[in-house]
């Protein structure tokens, strides 16, 4: 048992993720092909607007359309529609907590990917500093709040506006990288349009446009660019406390090196300073675990799933994949 | 005729530190049953440096490099070898005591003196010195440096750590650093030199932490003088050849760990060492807690633990990537008193305490160290509460306090010893 | 089987105190006698001269311990241990009568130390003042030189100063010296002096058992502690009554006796009682 710990504990993390990656993305995007389909509430962006190849669908999209209803009905039968779907999604997400952006959203995977190359070109990366980073991370909690609000509005009144059109369907989607990107790997160009239909529609698609333009070149410039506007990681941030999957942080053991926080494509600071909180998962985190395979300190970052041990940091480890990572470069 | 005085003054200072060293590596080796039969490659490192005056393993360039945040990868990606000036002896500490104010804590008084004299073994071979602006005595051993002659590169360091500036203007001035050492060497540091500087030095710490960690069992494998001594030749030694001497030291106590074999026994007080540096010849304060029956198993220091322990990770293998995790690691988890906070040396010695057992602490603080010597109130009183006895004595390199030493460690010791006995007997009725 | 006795031996800058216990504790005798230059000669002397003194046989002497600044020149002693841990037991055990001891303060011939206890009564901190001779015993015997009285004259002459005690701001012995034969050259009541000096020793004192704190209840023992006059002004500095000794001189050769029987039943030796 020792033995096994020891191996997995040494385990190139990086690239167990990357594979992980790969096969997400083959199962949300072209499992469709196969009949293989996760249901409509994924705590991923398994996006809706990808055709038949979907293997799911993204939870923020059901969502949007349930909460378009008179608030009235939330009690009757549309409401149970809602919770269930509400339920479904927690339930998926607390099986992997926030891993789920860092070993299966599509989109995050792009972005990686893009980072791949970027550093292959040998062109540095930049960084958030910390004060713009501490103002950057409100804005995903403004689109999910809107999210929510426009949605509602399509059916109830607001006095002295009334309803807000139903161009405003689906609001997020409109703007959000995955419904332009995403379909393009199943040949589909056609989100990538600006539509004039009608005034809403031409601002949400024009604005949609531009994210798509910003996120790669922002996802080249800046690791996991995007992730830190995402309104669905501010929609589980709020139910990540029930995750399943934890990242435990042992503050005595912690040096404050910073090796965590320097490798965190996210940028978080808390996961090398803070040396109090147990469970250390901020907002921003996918759970690449990353932050865990840079530890030098024995068990200082620790994994766990219901309580028991999956992966952890340790000299061992450390040293291993350094040697690694060396000879890879060179 | 001037000539001829210098040249005497070095003969002379030569042989005295020879006698001196001498005197200190036969206490090390001859007092002490049971060394471990690879020290012996350190032993002879130290005599070799000390006592024969001569380098050890080839060495072409060589960087003189002050305060443990000089960080070494830099200069080794540049094809020189960094050597840490900082001397432990009393010999050169009464030189220096010739041109600098009384007060000056013994360490920069011998380097300086050391330096003033300019016998070094590496003496031919050095090229700069780096100074860390740490310390205000090593801030102003900087300029005196240039005023003896010595080209001098002050490495701008923040007085505060925590903050987001001062990692910002401390990652700037590493990277001043670099491309101040391509121009002194005329190397370029490369993507592929720094990666292997990097992965030697990482080496290196994996093999200290490994050593480390045999210690940290209730087994007294090795005593904490050679430790010391082991870290000492950290200073000068080409590291790979280090590094191989470690590795063989470990296994042979790993051998003496599998056979049951220590060198005291389980009931000495086990301590923690911290505070101002032991660097030899000036081990008088560890050679007296185990002369007078204590075991240090490990030290908070920057001769030694806080030297070798931190290891560096980086993301992407390009220079942009590196040379910033490189002055990460040289700032981040630095517990030197310099810094205005310093609650990561609290938690640091807390921990350590907790992880080897530790009976008591004896924290060693130089006469004119301001730092350490204000740091030590906090400690202590952390430590407290913390149920660890601490001993705090305030020294420098002369041997005249000896007998005085003696009679406060010893007291120390017993207090353990008796406290450790109460908490058995409470444990048995 | 014979009655087994336990000695404390105590090498002390300024004095050799030796003292005897039997197995119950008791003890049975006690001697003191100047250090001089041979410290191992007059240390044999000094007890041979008190086993005979009590007709005890060598032979019966089960253990010894020595403990001073000359213990280690004592090799007839079965073990050794610091004056601070050797003080630290017998002002356990004689101040027991008076509470518990938390404190204790010890001025010897050429140092001066503060210690503290546990709620064991083990040693918890201490501090030292061991660089120079102020504050110690040896002040002290300055001061009376210069004065022309005998040390144990100190402490009532201390008593009987009618004015104000003088300040003496040198701390080191040699200036304190001079500025003392220059007060006394202005006329000065050496009453008064010897006051003054009593208390900058006092303050100084106080000053380093400050650095470990200060717990109730005190124990102030040394040979210094017999003057009574040092032991009122060190009263006054620490706000606080303190626990002198019967014979404040021999509580660490006590405190070495005691460890002496302990450490023998510790090897496994025996008693009667």
């Amino acid at each position: 048992m020792r033995k096994i710990r020891e191996l997995v504990y040494s385990a190139d993390i990086n690239r167990f993720r990357l594979y992980s990656q790969v096969v997400a993305f083959g199962l949300l995007m072209y499992g469709g092909y196969l009949a293989i389909d996760l249901g409509a509430n994924l705590p991923t962006f398994a996006c809706a607007f990808v055709g038949d190849g979907r293997g799911g669908t993204c939870y923020l999209y059901p969502l949007q359309h349930q909460l378009n209803m008179p608030l009235a009905q939330f009690i009757g039968g549309r409401g149970v529609a809602f919770l269930t779907g509400l339920i479904t999604f927690v339930l998926f997400f607390m099986l992997f907590n926030k891993a789920w952006c860092g070993f299966a959203c599509p989109l995050g995977t792009i972005q990686d990917w893009t980072t791949k190359l970027r550093s292959r070109l040998g062109i540095r990366y930049s960084a958030y500093s910390e004060r713009t980073f501490h103002g950057l991370i409100k804005i995903k909690y403004v689109l999910l709040v809107l999210l929510i609000l426009l949605s509602l509005g399509m059916s109830n009144a607001v006095p002295g506006i009334g309803k807000l059109s139903e161009d405003f369907m689906t609001p997020y989607c409109m703007i959000c990288p995955g419904r332009t990107v995403l379909p393009l790997f199943n040949g589909d160009i056609k989100q990538l349009v600006v539509d004039f239909s009608s005034k809403t529609k031409l601002t949400l698609t024009a604005l949609g446009m531009a994210v798509t333009g910003t996120f790669f070149v922002g996802a080249f410039a800046k690791k996991r660019f995007f992730c830190l506007f995402c309104p669905m990681s501010a929609l589980q941030y709020i139910f990540s406390k029930a995750g399943l999957l934890r990242l435990i942080k042992d503050g005595s053991k912690c040096t404050k090196c910073g090796n965590c926080s320097r490798v965190c494509d996210m940028g978080i600071r808390e996961i090398a300073d803070d040396v109090v909180s147990k469970n250390i998962l901020q907002d921003d985190c996918m759970m690449c675990f990353k932050c865990v395979a840079a530890c030098p300190e024995e068990k200082c970052l620790d994994v766990r799933f219901l309580g028991l041990p999956v992966f952890s940091s340790t000299e061992q480890g450390f040293f291993k994949r350094m040697e690694g990572k060396v000879k890879d470069e060179n | 005729m001037k000539i001829e005085r210098v040249e005497r003054i070095k003969k002379t200072t030569a042989v005295h530190l020879a006698m001196e060293a001498k005197e200190a590596l036969k206490k090390i080796t001859e007092d002490f049953p049971d060394n471990p039969d690879t020290m012996g490659y350190f032993y002879s490192l130290l005599h070799k440096f000390y006592i024969q005056g001569e380098m050890p393993n080839d060495c072409s360039e060589v960087i003189g490099t002050m305060c443990i945040q000089v960080p070494e990868e830099l200069i080794y990606a540049s094809g020189a070898r960094p050597v840490r000036i900082c001397s432990g002896s009393y010999v050169y500490d009464q030189t220096g005591a010739e041109f600098m104010h009384a007060k000056s804590c013994s360490l920069v008084k011998a380097t300086l003196g050391m330096l003033n004299i300019k016998n070094m073994p590496f003496k031919d071979s050095l090229s700069a010195i780096v100074v860390a602006t740490t310390c205000d005595q090593k801030k102003k051993a900087a300029s005196m440096l240039e005023d003896i002659g010595y080209k001098t590169y002050v490495l701008e360091m923040p007085s505060i750590k925590d903050s987001e500036e001062a990692r910002v203007y401390w990652q700037s001035s590493v990277k001043n650093f670099a491309a101040a050492l391509e121009d002194m060497s005329g190397n370029r540091i490369t993507k592929k030199g720094l990666s292997e500087a990097v992965m030697k030095a990482n080496r290196a710490r994996a093999e200290f932490r490994r050593f480390n960690n045999l210690r940290k069992g209730a087994h007294n494998l090795i005593y904490g003088k050679d430790a010391f001594v082991v870290a000492n030749g950290y200073f000068f030694d080409k590291i790979e050849h280090w590094t191989d001497a470690l590795a063989k030291l470990n296994a042979e106590l790993e051998q003496r760990e599998a056979k049951g074999v220590c060198v005291a026994n389980k009931h000495a007080p086990r301590i923690l060492f911290t505070g101002s540096p032991a660097i030899f010849p000036n081990l008088k304060l560890p050679l007296l807690i185990e002369q007078s029956g204590g075991v240090i198993v490990a030290d908070e220091m920057c001769s030694s633990s806080r030297l070798l322990y931190d290891p560096i990770s980086f993301d992407e293998g390009n220079l942009y990537d590196m040379i910033p995790a490189v002055a990460d690691r040289y700032l981040k988890p630095c517990t030197c008193p310099c810094f205005v906070k310093n609650d990561d040396r609290k938690r640091k010695l807390k921990e350590m305490a907790k992880e080897f057992g530790v009976d008591g602490v004896v924290y060693q603080a130089f006469s004119g160290c301001n730092p350490y010597e204000m740091e030590h109130k906090a400690i202590a009183k952390m430590l407290e509460t913390e149920g660890v006895p601490m001993l705090y004595i305030e020294t420098d390199y002369s041997p005249e306090d000896t007998g005085q030493l003696s009679t406060r460690v010893e007291a120390f010791m017993e207090s353990i010893k008796n406290r450790k006995r109460s908490k058995l007997q409470r444990g048995i009725s | 089987m014979s009655v087994k006795y336990f000695a404390g031996i105590d090498i002390g800058s300024t004095a050799i105190k030796i003292v005897l216990i039997d197995e119950a504790g008791n003890i049975v005798a006690h001697q003191t006698s100047p250090t001089g230059s041979q410290f191992h000669k007059n240390t044999l002397d000094s007890f041979h001269a008190l086993l005979e003194r009590t007709g005890t046989n060598k032979n019966n002497v089960a253990y010894i311990t020595a403990t001073g600044y000359g213990r280690k020149l004592f090799k007839e002693a079965d073990e050794f241990v610091s004056e601070i841990t050797a003080n630290a037991a017998g002002a356990r055990i004689i101040g027991k009568d008076c509470g518990t001891v938390r404190t204790i303060i010890n001025i010897g011939g050429q140092d001066s130390k503060a210690i503290m206890l546990d709620d064991d009564g083990h040693v918890r901190n201490f501090a030292m003042n061991d660089k120079c001779a102020a504050g110690t015993g040896r002040f002290l015997e300055m001061t009376a030189r210069n004065l022309g009285v005998k040390v144990d004259e100190l402490g009532d002459l201390h008593l009987n100063a009618k004015g104000v005690p003088l300040t003496i701001n040198s701390t080191c012995t040699v200036f304190a010296e001079s500025e003392i034969i220059s007060l006394l050259a202005s006329g000065h009541e050496r009453e008064e002096i010897i006051a003054g000096v009593q208390y900058s020793i006092a303050k100084r004192i106080v000053r380093l058992a400050k650095r470990i704190g200060i717990e109730d209840m005190v124990f102030f023992d040394g040979g210094p502690a017999m003057n009574k006059g040092l032991v009122a002004a060190m009263e006054d500095e620490l706000l606080r009554n303190v626990i002198v000794p019967e014979i404040p001189q021999i509580t660490t050769a006590i405190g070495a006796a005691l460890i002496a029987k302990e450490a023998f039943l510790a090897e496994g030796g025996k008693v009667h009682a």
